[in-house]
């Protein structure tokens, strides 16, 4: 199937201006802590190319030396594959490193902005940070009147 | 792509109704029978992204006082696409983050929505709306062409959708009118007016550009890997 980057929007691999909040079937504030940023490092060890939002997990060593498996949501496949996504750009084993915002609940979960991949590049997971929609504050794009 | 799209996501209601439209245009278009002086907007197609519609307009619409409250307590929480409801007709075009498909015939114009598989059915064979419509997700749309635009007239719509992510609403009483006019073969001019007695005290509009999308539309389902529900929390008290 033949997929490529939006003529319009001129998107080219992992750019990292392209980072539009995008949830596909939820707006960020009423899920994320806008005001609990994070940035976590460990190791991959599942990755959810799926719909509505891509989902994949790291084991994080936390400062008393326990491991947490931490779950991160970026943006709908769709959307992050016309990015330059695919679904083994993570692949268990890796270790990156990912800026996001946790969950309101308290629980393991974070949206994630950006991933630094393992050979250095730090690259847009689709949600979160600042927008440049041109009809929508980046606080509108998250859910914020 | 193939792993990509693997998951069965694809509603079969969905391939029941649109397959006939899909091969139908195409066998117009391969036999010459496509009318001539018709604007030809067939392809893939995206509007900005705008989860706030009030951004386009510049203000906010002209709330009754119900409208007003009603936007004042409104909470994404509520959200019908938090539920993988329906998107809705103009929302599906300007928020549906994702692209979505134009196929039109002489009879038939036809919007497929990437998001969640949805699609509009705009009857443009001169007919007009039932005399009574029950609501529903698209409401019944009629259109006809105008030199360079399409005229869409829309009423029936279920009060359940959103005109957006920042919680506009709506009732049933919503009448969508909305022009797509043919700017260049990768541009489109659409303009949709609200009009809504029950939420707005007269009608208003907003107008977006519609671009060519060099992609096709691919799979979706709302419902594949959703995890969110459980951890949403309601933004206001």
């Amino acid at each position: 199937m033949k997929t490529k980057s939006s003529v319009t929007l001129g998107l080219s691999f992992f750019l990292l201006s392209v980072s539009a909040p995008v949830f596909a079937h939820h707006g960020f504030a009423v899920e994320f802590d806008k005001d609990n940023p994070l940035t976590l490092t460990g190791t991959v060890t599942k990755m959810e190319f799926m719909n509505p939002h891509i989902y994949f997990y790291l084991d994080v060593k936390g400062k008393d030396g326990k491991v947490v498996n931490w779950a991160l949501e970026g943006g709908p496949p769709n959307v992050i594959y016309r990015q330059g996504w695919r679904k083994d750009t993570l692949k268990p084993g890796d270790v990156v490193t990912v800026k996001g915002f946790r969950a309101k609940d308290g629980t393991h979960l974070a949206s994630c902005s950006t991933v630094q991949l393992p050979d250095g590049r730090e690259v847009s997971a689709g949600t979160g940070g600042a927008s440049k929609n041109a009809y929508g504050s980046a606080a509108a794009a998250d859910g914020k009147k | 792509m193939k792993n990509f799209s693997r998951a069965p996501t694809v509603c079969a209601a969905s391939l029941f109704f649109v397959l006939p439209l899909v091969i139908a245009c195409g066998n117009r278009a391969a036999s010459g029978n496509t009318q001539a002086a018709t604007p030809d907007l067939n392809g893939v197609w995206s509007a900005p992204f705008t989860p706030d519609i009030s951004k386009a307009l510049g203000h906010q619409p002209p709330f009754t006082p119900y409208g007003a409250a009603r936007f004042a307590k409104e909470d994404e929480f509520d959200d019908p696409l938090t539920k993988c409801l329906p998107i809705g007709p103009a929302r599906g075009i300007q928020a549906g983050i994702m692209p979505f498909q134009i196929v039109q015939t002489p009879s038939v114009f036809t919007i497929l929505f990437e998001n969640q598989h949805t699609f509009r059915i705009i009857h443009t064979d001169g007919r007009s709306h039932p005399k009574d419509v029950d609501p529903t997700w698209f409401g019944d749309s009629i259109g006809k062409w105008e030199g360079d635009s399409l005229i869409v007239d829309t009423v029936g719509l279920d009060d359940r959708t959103w005109l957006d992510t920042a919680g506009h609403e709506h009732s049933d009483q919503l009448h969508l009118v909305e022009r797509f006019q043919k700017v260049d073969n990768n541009n489109i001019k659409w303009t949709v007016t609200f009009e809504d007695p029950k939420f707005f005290t007269e009608p208003w509009s907003v107008t977006l550009p519609i671009a060519r999308q060099n992609t096709e539309i691919m799979s979706y389902s709302c419902e594949e890997n959703e995890k969110d529900r459980a951890h949403l929390r309601r933004t206001k008290k």
